[in-house]
């Protein structure tokens, strides 16, 4: 599994030293370990794996996994179903949102260095059999939320199965969490449908992490399994070719534009959010695929790094050109193969870039950076 | 008389179900039990809900229910819901959900 370290790098003991003393008690920990580790290393130098990163942010007291059973009610949070630590229980749609947000808070961590939603180690929940028929999964500003989709209907009739099905799913969920504690970009018009793709991109990264997927090889579905066989389509959305993901004589055709020039201007769903993302998630996709490799290792980091670093509440697309553009010089260098594949990404779409303004070129502390960056002491 | 519309929108998949009814077009039970819905969710009377900032994805319910004497919109999210209103979403929403 080679793809799973990709934080990776040689750290000088000295700094180990200095998150030994100055960082939070799993962090002092993990430092510590390492130390320990590293003594026995004849060049006083230290390989720092995501895996050991990893074991210090699953450590006690850090983010906890509850999936909660609504019963088919609509009462938030409902019973407890399992816990952080628990083993399967006999009911599907617990395990997935267990499973699913187990997988999320892994990526974040492993490929960005990020301590749950928050970045202090929040705790995940989710409910599961919210309401009855309800279609739906949602993030209500503080956890997850899941409906079981159709199960009211009688088999010949249902649209949509249990919306824990899809992994991607429950990523785009707890991403729209870790949007609220970074960018906060409010849920209207482009703002809130740049909301919305970042929530696919990194819903779909989940998966594709999951699978050991690279960008050629993934499907760029969101939401596959959601649809009963009894609809013609394959998942709800796809950002590798928006507005083909389904055409069904009863739920219409997908209606995401793959462009600017197809733009689209309603007040319906806060301005369209779940149909303009198309255009940003199109852009992702040609990025990512121009990029090459694992989707989370390149595009993923440029994606991360901007949405932490940069983007604000009010950030519309063109910032988000701009400003990914600007943060591939920065991580990769100005006019390398990455920052070419943004703008290239961006253009596919009808979106010039702005600003080539010049950055200072990586220096060679961003091995350090990311170190302490995934560990919560740095930005 | 009476006539309701009813929207739902936004959802996961951003996909609009909507439905407009005139009671009188329905078969007799069926409009009574509407109207019992109706009556009996006090819908004249609810209280204004304060605005909420939207959930990602959640949906947003409109319902609006005309007489020959009165009108009245209401505007609800998924989390704000009035529980007496249920009943009427949940017979609104069996109509419209799957056609
Ligand atoms: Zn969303």
């Amino acid at each position: 599994m080679s793809h799973r370290h990709s934080i990776f790098c040689i750290l000088p003991p000295h700094m180990l030293d200095q998150v030994a003393q100055n960082g939070s008690n799993a962090q002092r920990e993990m430092a510590a370990r390492t130390l320990s580790t590293s003594s026995q290393i004849r060049d006083r130098r230290v390989n720092v794996a995501s895996a050991v990163i990893r074991g210090a942010f699953t450590a006690a007291g850090t983010s906890q996994r509850t999936v909660y059973d609504a019963k088919f009610g609509t009462k938030l949070p409902g019973t407890v179903a399992r816990k952080e630590g628990d083993t399967p229980i006999a009911d599907v749609a617990v395990n997935e949102a267990y499973d699913g947000s187990g997988a999320t808070r892994d990526l974040y961590s492993v490929a960005f260095g990020r301590n749950s939603i928050d970045n202090n180690g929040m705790n995940l929940n989710s409910t599961v059999h919210y309401d009855k028929g309800y279609d739906n999964a949602f993030w209500d500003g503080q956890q997850m939320v899941y409906g079981d989709g159709d199960e009211d209907l009688p088999p010949a009739e249902r649209l949509f199965n249990r919306f824990t099905i899809s992994l991607d799913v429950i990523g785009h969920e707890l991403t729209h969490g870790v949007t609220q504690f970074e960018a906060n970009l409010v849920y209207r018009n482009q703002q809130g449908a740049l909301n919305e793709a970042i929530s696919d991109i990194f819903g779909s990264l989940v998966k594709q992490y999951q699978r050991g997927q690279t960008a050629a090889d993934a499907d760029w579905i969101i939401g596959e399994g959601l649809f009963t066989t009894n609809v013609n389509g394959v998942g709800i959305r796809s950002m590798k070719a928006p507005g083909t993901a389904y055409n069904d004589p009863v739920l219409g055709k997908d209606p995401q534009p793959a462009h600017m020039k197809d733009y689209v201007t309603t007040s319906q769903d806060n301005g369209g959010v779940h149909i303009n993302s198309g255009i940003v998630n199109h852009a992702f996709y040609l990025s990512a695929i121009e990029i090459g490799g694992y989707a989370w290792e390149k595009a993923g980091q440029i994606w991360y790094k901007t949405l932490t670093d940069k983007l604000t509440s009010n950030s519309n697309f063109q910032n988000a050109a701009d400003l990914t553009f600007q943060t591939a010089g920065e991580i990769f260098g100005v006019d390398s193969l990455e920052q070419l594949a943004i703008k290239n990404g961006w253009t596919g779409v009808g979106i010039t870039v702005n600003g080539t303004t010049p950055v200072p070129p990586p220096s060679g502390d961003g091995c350090l950076k990311g170190l302490l960056h995934s560990l919560g002491l740095a930005r | 008389m009476m006539r309701i519309v009813f929207e739902r929108t936004g959802g996961f998949m951003g996909r609009k179900v909507s439905l407009s009814i005139d009671l009188a077009d329905l078969p007799p039970d069926q409009a009574g039990t509407l109207k019992q819905l109706v009556d009996e969710s006090n819908f004249f009377k609810l209280t204004e809900l304060p605005p909420k900032t939207p959930l990602p994805d959640g949906f947003m319910y409109s319902i609006t229910v005309e007489t020959e004497t009165t009108q009245r919109t209401i505007h609800a999210s998924d989390t704000n819901f009035p529980q007496t209103l249920r009943p009427l979403l949940e017979n609104l929403l069996a109509r419209a959900r799957v056609r």
